[in-house]
């Protein structure tokens, strides 16, 4: 089996006494996409920068194709960064930066030129080449940051946060234009970001980090329908999150008591009677009807509308529940909505719609 | 929004007047003095009204103020140089640590300004004379056996020109440093660049206002200065400014004082357009 | 796993020692040569005696020093007081005849103060008013090199009020000279603090000016160590050199925190 593009063992980095980074673990196939997803300070691009060299461990080791590498300078790592800032050469033309990599692997002129010309192609900046990057637009920049990583062919793609400089439609249109090119080059690449639904849209793998470390790691799916920690939950998505006291396990089934009510939960039972516990469920799956209709088996807490928030493909509806707090659920809007503001309602799912967090 | 600006606009004039009309009077006034004491004869110390080009052939034939003239504007180009070629190294490891010394490190960097230049040159002295350390360590080390004749010259003035101009070249570049973006470097570094060629290719090419810049600050001041001459400098290595003081304070040649100011001037001036020319084509 | 320092740091952190050593060594001589028992400024010094140190602080010597001291406040004070309607002048963007003014201010800064003391010499001689050389002439001369300094720092100063603060003002009642004393110069203060270090130090150094609008009995330090060194390079003169730099030194060390100095020095110089 081949060697993972990448792999961190133990990588730390400290600042005075406290630890800004690890120690982290994480291992990238050949082409594969990882995301690393969090908040500002969650020392996301702390990594990366020790990824590629600009930054030295305290701690720890990173094996690029199972090389040793953390002791090596970015200029021997073979790897293609893009920058937030896009960091192109002012003084040089849009081909002679696509071309810098190149000529540094003392490639021969005209092979140079070639490799530029479909690297241009490759981003949609045919004909651009002689300007310079004062001259082109943001896109356009980041097209050519973007080229200027991949025409070395790199081992290993990083890309910091490249999108968060460019409006919203372009963001979008950037995503998958990226994606698509790193599944047609099949190169592995890092990438770095604070935005869930760019994680979601392009990545392979994502992992959700906070506070230095990784909180979990996993395909979108898995980070989305079963968040390992509260942080994760609360962070992808819109999450309902309830406190609780295990009162009885039986079958594969848990009963809870809550302040909202009395919560039935399927799922694996490492949890003892008397144990505290969170509840999560996601808004779509957190469903209103009258008392009535709620199948047996589902939880149903009683709960009043006190807002409608319309957002053109769902509604979001927010609850208050019986002690107080707050819940939303999702509505597709299929046509009219049911409900009103003030009207008393029983908030229901089904004992699989949702799942435990440790208090 | 309505402040009177119209109003005030008159009562900045008149605030204005006063400073600037002093500027006029002691400043413009006695140049433009200087520019016609040049051209005129002077008998006694004043110039008298006698038009005269006589003040420049003599200093631009005379083969010791032509030489003193050539060899300040040599000064001034080696000192400049020096100071770019030692301010550099600096000014790169000042802007790029990241220790936390780097505050008290900078202010040690431009603690010499503080002191007045005599401060600075007396050292300079007090090392290259004939009994002076360097003669006393070489004779010690068996070196040499007679000390050697180190001062004065412009060897050694442009020695302490350099010495004292450096913290000004090392401003200049930290300022042209701190404007080039490190993502760059980094940019360059993880496309395969060495640390010598992302320097050449990157840094240096991006810093080259800077480093003209500082060149002809340097340049500007080193021709104009007086106490680091006179002290490590002796007859045979005259420069405009100390020649300067012996027209207008020993000879009382006024006339001749002034034409030479006008040649220093004249440098200025022209050190001041290529600094402008540099400028706006980094602009571009 | 090792941590190495890497080799490009040792070349570049020795060459940068060099230089470090370079600047200031001369400096370290200066004031050990001052402690030398002879008369001599011999390094590494012979002996060791205070006797230069004492000479130093004799009449002959404090009375320039104090001159020196007078000298520079009074300069310091006077460009304050010029400089602060230039710097409130130049606060419009536009008017006529700004670029003329501000290529006033700056011309002293581009050429040599030698030319700018031989001219100054030179005029109030033959505008009959010979006897203002020495302290008055001084004055006038270190105001003119040292107005740019303080109408950079007043601009830098005046820059970062906000322009909110003096309408707010206004529309409170306060009338233009209420505006000038409670919101616009309290806020310039910072520049004008700095503006004053700058000018004190200009003056206090100065030698290239003084050593032609000064007269006997009227002599800065810095003019009278020149004269005196045609005569020998006495350690006193050493030890006065130091004492000399302790003064600038003292000056930024004590006010320069409360005036934010660091800041002007970057702003200063970003233009040449």
């Amino acid at each position: 089996m081949p060697d993972p593009a990448l792999e961190l063992r133990g990588l730390t980095k400290r600042y005075g006494a406290g630890v800004v980074v690890g120690p982290i673990d994480l291992t990238v196939q050949p082409g594969e996409f990882v995301t690393l997803l969090g908040p500002s300070g969650c020392g996301k691009t702390t990594t990366l920068n020790m990824i590629a060299g600009f930054v030295a461990p305290d701690a720890g080791s990173v094996h690029l194709a199972g090389r040793h590498v953390e002791t090596l300078p970015p200029f021997r790592r073979d790897l293609g960064v893009v920058f937030q800032d896009y960091a192109l050469f002012p003084h040089r033309t849009v081909a002679e930066n696509i071309g810098f990599g190149l000529r540094m692997r003392r490639i021969a002129r005209q092979e140079v030129a070639r490799r530029v010309d479909e690297a241009m192609q490759m981003v949609r900046l045919d004909g651009l080449g002689d300007r310079r990057p004062g001259q082109l637009s943001g896109g356009q920049r980041q097209r050519v940051a973007l080229a200027r990583a991949l025409v070395i062919r790199p081992s290993l793609l990083l890309l910091d946060e490249p999108l968060s400089n460019l409006d919203l439609k372009l963001r979008e249109e950037m995503r998958i234009e990226i994606s698509t090119l790193q599944r047609r080059l099949g190169i592995a690449t890092v990438f770095v970001t604070h935005d869930q639904d760019e994680a979601l849209t392009m990545s392979d793998r994502i992992a959700v980090m906070q506070g230095g470390s990784i909180e979990q790691i996993g395909a979108a799916r898995e980070i989305y329908e079963a968040p390992a920690s509260a942080f994760v939950a609360t962070f992808i998505g819109t999450t309902n999150l309830v406190r609780g006291t295990v009162a009885s396990a039986t079958g594969g089934t848990l009963l809870l008591t809550t302040t909202a009510g009395p919560a039935r939960i399927a799922g694996p039972g490492h949890y003892p009677a008397g144990a505290a516990a969170r509840i999560v469920i996601r808004p779509e799956r957190m469903k209103l009807a009258k008392p009535p209709e709620v199948p047996a088996c589902a939880t149903a807490w009683p709960a009043q509308v006190i807002r409608l928030i319309y957002l053109g493909g769902r509604t979001e509806i927010h609850l208050r529940l019986q002690d107080g707090s707050t819940a939303v659920s999702y509505v597709v809007n299929e046509g009219s909505i049911r409900w009103r503001e003030g009207d008393t309602v029983a908030a229901w799912f089904r004992p699989e719609d949702a799942w435990l967090l440790p208090s | 929004m309505t402040l009177s600006r119209a109003r005030n606009g008159g009562a900045v004039y008149l605030l204005a007047a006063i400073p600037a009309g002093f500027l006029l009077v002691f400043f413009v006034l006695p140049i433009l003095m200087l520019l016609s004491a040049s051209v005129l004869k002077s008998e006694d110390m004043v110039p008298v009204a006698q038009l005269t080009a006589e003040n420049f052939t003599t200093l631009l034939s005379h083969k010791l103020y032509l030489d003193a003239i050539l060899r300040t504007l040599g000064i001034g180009v080696t000192v400049g140089a020096l100071v770019i070629i030692l301010g550099y190294p600096l000014a790169y490891v000042l802007t790029r640590t990241r220790s936390r010394w780097q505050p008290l490190l900078v202010a040690l960097a431009l603690s010499p300004l503080l002191a007045s230049v005599i401060v600075r040159t007396y050292g300079w002295w007090v090392l290259f004379n004939r009994d002076g350390a360097i003669n006393g360590f070489l004779q010690t080390m068996g070196l040499i056996k007679a000390p050697l004749l180190l001062l004065p010259s412009t060897a050694v003035i442009i020695v302490g020109l350099a010495h004292a101009l450096l913290p000004y070249g090392i401003l200049t570049l930290m300022a042209a440093l701190n404007g080039v973006n490190p993502n760059l470097e980094r940019a360059a570094m993880s496309l395969g660049a060495g640390r010598l060629r992302t320097f050449a290719s990157v840094t240096l090419p991006l810093t080259s206002s800077g480093v003209i810049g500082g060149f002809l600050l340097a340049f500007g001041v080193a021709i104009g200065a007086y106490a680091t001459p006179a002290i490590l400098g002796g007859p045979g290595t005259q420069t405009m400014a100390t020649l300067i003081y012996s027209f207008m304070m020993t000879l009382l040649d006024w006339s001749l004082g002034s034409a030479m100011g006008v040649i220093l001037l004249a440098s200025s001036f022209a050190v001041l357009a290529l600094t402008m020319l540099a400028g706006r084509r980094s602009a571009s | 796993m090792s941590r190495r320092i890497a080799p490009h740091r040792i070349v570049l952190w020795t060459v940068v020692a060099l230089i470090y050593a370079f600047m200031l060594v001369p400096i370290a001589i200066t004031a050990t040569v001052s402690f030398n028992a002879v008369d001599r400024s011999y390094f590494p010094p012979r002996g060791f005696s205070l006797h230069w140190w004492a000479m130093a602080m004799s009449p002959q010597w404090t009375g320039p020093f104090l001159f020196s001291l007078k000298l520079a406040a009074l300069s310091a004070i006077a460009t304050a007081i010029l400089g602060l309607p230039l710097g409130l002048a130049l606060r419009r963007p536009a008017f006529a005849g700004r670029g003329v003014l501000l290529a006033l201010i700056m011309g002293p800064l581009v050429l040599p103060s030698l030319v700018t003391g031989i001219a100054l010499l030179q005029f109030l001689t033959i505008a009959g008013v010979g006897d203002w050389l020495g302290l008055p002439a001084l004055i006038i001369g270190h105001v003119i090199i040292c107005l740019p300094f303080m109408v950079r720092t007043l601009s830098v100063s005046l820059e970062s009020i906000p322009r909110n603060a003096e309408i707010a003002a206004a529309s409170l009642g306060a009338s233009r000279l209420v505006v000038l004393r409670e919101v616009t110069l309290p806020l310039a203060r910072s520049g004008a603090g700095a503006g004053m270090i700058f000018a004190f130090i200009s003056s206090f150094d100065d030698i290239n000016l003084a050593l032609f609008v000064a007269r006997p009995g009227q002599q800065p330090l810095t003019v009278q160590i020149m004269q005196f060194l045609e005569y020998g390079f006495s350690p006193t003169l050493a030890a006065l050199s130091i004492l000399s730099l302790l003064v600038p030194l003292a000056l930024v060390a004590v006010f320069g925190r409360l005036v934010g100095i660091g800041s002007f020095i970057y702003q200063d110089h970003g233009h040449a």
